[in-house]
């Protein structure tokens, strides 16, 4: 077990390390370095000018040079300044961090809380008219374009009915007297984004709910369950419902990176500062510490989720052994 | 495949039961091949059946876009600012500037012809311009009607043309216009086109190359199985949209050999299409390395491999044709996917660019428009969201026709 989460670890950090090479290798592609903005600004440059500036940038070096030179910074943690507010990037990422983790983990539990009962419903009486409501709904839910999704939501709870905000992270000014204000405050903001972040995977969650439940009732510890006269509660939830859940553990770890995908999509559109919005803010602002620093954490949390299900997939399944 | 010929066994031994007569026999004893039980498996399912006529409807619709365009008289491309944000249903005036540069386009080509008709005009006193030679700009100026009862009253070969002219001054358009003064149905007719384009080429590009790398690991195994592997599974693990949204913004340009590829107008599309290949390319790969990697131990392999047919007849010949069923059953799914990532890339402003429509860019500045003409905001997405639950059905229905496990009878 331990050997597994070691290997699996030097993996994942070996996949971060090429990443991180990658995306910086691409970053350089990316139109308008410091020195080209710089130019264009500035338009009675000279060339010597030019060239000093791009060897006092590092600029001139190739880019596995320079990709050296800012590995280093990193792991002494300077992680550099934006180019756009002028203050460091650690100030930056941890309330960035903080919020893509509050809106992401609040959209996956409320999929979760829906996709569940939904699915199960579906399993227990399958070709029902109940369940071909709920799998056009889920349907319905996997082809919608979220952002699309937040905009008519937007239109509807905040332009029409003004129930709503449309869009931020916190009434702004506002003084919190307890923590009760601050997180009902907080939470009138989340609902939108949460909403329109968790209708495909509450659409994913529960139609693989459905099929692993299906598959689960078909055991013959079912039937057994059934005979000894145990409750219909009692079978669904401890005998069949434990047994769905193993591959769940799974879907839901791989969710957790298309979740983070879509948060940036929400993000943006709701104006919701966390990295997602960071990331797409900074590449369009041509930030590019920051785009390079939230770009890898982003990538890394996700991997780390995916080693977090693995694990958690041996908790869940006794039966599965990690060699 | 072992799956179709089960049902086959079973409906003999049932009919022999009844007693059919002979000519039921001999149906039942023709051998009904895979794509035939595939068909009459998925016609009993609706809304896949009802996807597969939505999405041919708009193929249709994409195909004769320029047809479309003719016959309602307006340009996909034209720009009015100053009828901005018009709502459905509304007629539309050409700008007077429009008006008088396309009568001194006339003016300048049938120079006698326009001469003439001023002329009569005059003569007939049906207008009074201050200076007579302002005559067919008055013209232009006036109400549609009145203009063609004018134009009915004098003597000219150029009728028709005139006519024309004056109809093309007033535009009608059904879903009004954008924020651009450009008809919003024709921006979504031409939208169709690249949308689905984008959707169905990634699809079915994306197919190929997981086809080639889930085949190449599945067949060789050992070490090139591993590596590629590997790759799949670290792609796989990643968060897409802020990948896409990374690699969306390099500048082709700073790439020599992509300058010389890339130097056509529709560089955006080809971009955008290059890119989703790049990162959807995993399921299939996996998938086809899962199944090659059960039809690699079958007797069918082996005995062409007694034979001597070499590894490229094996998994062409022997190997893909058993493949293919869930293969397309991946690629239509991967068509609503791409069309949605296209959708969400294109709102960023990274996807396709503007002027070229398509869905997603049409929702580009669909945040400002929420307050000015919310339907602007919500039309294009109704499409998107219309054809992906179509391609998702058309998928599902085609999963559960083919998989040998849900046939039903």
């Amino acid at each position: 077990m331990t050997t597994f989460i070691l290997r699996r670890l030097l993996q994942t950090l070996v996949v971060i390390v090429i990443l991180s090479y990658v995306c910086f290798g691409l970053m350089t592609l990316m139109p308008g370095d410091p020195v080209e903005m710089m130019i264009s600004a500035n338009p009675k440059i000279s060339t010597e000018d030019i060239v000093r500036l791009r060897e006092f940038y590092g600029l001139d070096q190739p880019v596995y040079k320079r990709y050296l030179t800012w590995v280093s910074d990193i792991t002494s943690g300077d992680l550099g300044y934006s180019r756009t507010y002028r203050i460091p990037v650690t100030e930056m990422m941890g309330p960035s961090l903080r919020a893509t983790f509050i809106l992401s983990v609040t959209s996956l539990v409320f999929s979760l809380l829906v996709a569940i009962p939904l699915g199960i419903a579906c399993a227990l009486k399958p070709n029902s008219k109940l369940d071909y409501t709920i799998n056009l709904f889920n349907f319905a839910g996997i082809s919608l374009p979220s952002f699309w999704l937040g905009i008519v939501l937007i239109i509807i709870f905040a332009v029409k009915l003004g129930w709503l905000p449309a869009g931020g992270y916190q009434t702004t000014g506002m003084s919190y007297p307890s923590w009760w204000n601050e997180v009902l405050d907080k939470g009138k903001y989340l609902i939108l984004p949460v909403v329109s972040l968790s209708i495909q995977s509450i659409g994913r969650f529960s139609r693989f709910v459905r099929s692993s439940m299906l598959e689960s009732l078909r055991n013959d510890f079912i039937r057994t369950a059934r005979a000894k006269g145990m409750s219909a509660r009692v079978v669904i939830w401890r005998h069949a419902f434990r047994n769905a859940l193993i591959p769940l553990v799974t879907i839901i770890a791989i969710s957790f990176s298309s979740i983070f995908s879509g948060a940036l999509i929400t993000e943006t559109l709701f104006a919701y500062p966390g990295v997602g919005r960071l990331i797409y803010s900074s590449i369009m602002g041509n930030d590019f510490n920051v785009a390079m620093i939230s770009f890898v954490i982003s990538v890394s949390m996700v991997l780390i989720m995916n080693l977090v299900a693995d694990i958690l997939y041996g908790v869940v399944d006794p039966r599965i052994s990690y060699k | 495949m072992t799956a179709p010929q089960s049902p086959l066994q079973t409906e003999s031994t049932m009919t022999t039961e009844i007693g059919p007569n002979k000519t039921q026999i001999a149906q039942m004893e023709k051998a009904q091949s895979l794509w035939q039980i595939v068909y009459t498996q998925f016609k009993d399912h609706k809304a896949a059946v009802i996807g597969a006529y939505t999405i041919l409807f708009f193929v249709i619709v994409a195909l004769s876009a320029p047809l479309i365009e003719m016959a309602l008289g307006l340009d996909a491309d034209s720009q009015n600012v100053f009828n901005r944000y018009k709502p459905p249903m509304s007629r539309i005036q050409a700008s007077s500037d429009t008006k008088e540069s396309a009568i001194q386009k006339f003016i300048n080509i049938n120079p006698s012809d326009a001469a003439e008709i001023q002329k009569q005009i005059l003569d007939k006193n049906l207008i009074n311009p201050i200076r007579p030679e302002d005559t067919l700009y008055d013209w232009a100026q006036m109400d549609k009607l009145k203009a063609i009862g004018i134009v009915d009253q004098i003597e000219t070969p150029k009728k028709s043309d005139l006519k024309k002219m004056i109809k093309s001054f007033e535009t009608f358009h059904i879903l009004g216009t954008d924020e651009l003064g450009r008809d919003v149905l024709m921006r979504l007719i031409y939208g169709t086109r690249v949308s689905m384009g984008v959707g169905i080429l990634v699809a079915v590009f994306s197919a190929l190359i997981g086809l080639i790398i889930g085949s190449v690991a599945g067949f060789y195994g050992g070490i090139i199985d591993t590596l590629l592997m590997r790759i799949t599974d670290a792609l796989l693990s990643l968060p897409l949209m802020p990948v896409l949204i990374v690699v969306a913004a390099i500048d082709l340009q700073k790439i020599p050999v992509m300058q010389a590829l890339i130097s056509t107008g529709n560089e955006s599309i080809l971009k955008l299409v290059f890119i989703f290949c790049l990162f959807s390319w995993m399921t299939v790969a996996r998938l086809v390395r899962g199944s090659i990697l059960s039809l690699r131990e079958r007797e069918f392999v082996l005995a062409a491999r007694t034979l001597g047919a070499r590894d490229r007849t094996i998994i062409f010949r022997h190997m893909f044709p058993n493949v293919i069923a869930p293969l397309l059953v991946s690629v239509t799914l991967g068509v609503g996917e791409s069309i949605l990532f296209e959708a969400a890339l294109s709102f960023l402003g990274l996807g396709i660019q503007p002027p070229t429509p398509s869905w997603g860019n049409m929702l580009f500045n669909a945040q400002e428009l929420i307050y000015q003409a919310p339907y602007l905001a919500i039309l294009p997405g109704l499409l998107i969201f219309a054809v992906t639950i179509s391609f998702n059905y058309l998928g599902d229905g085609l999963q559960d026709a083919i998989d040998p496990k849900a046939i039903r009878r």
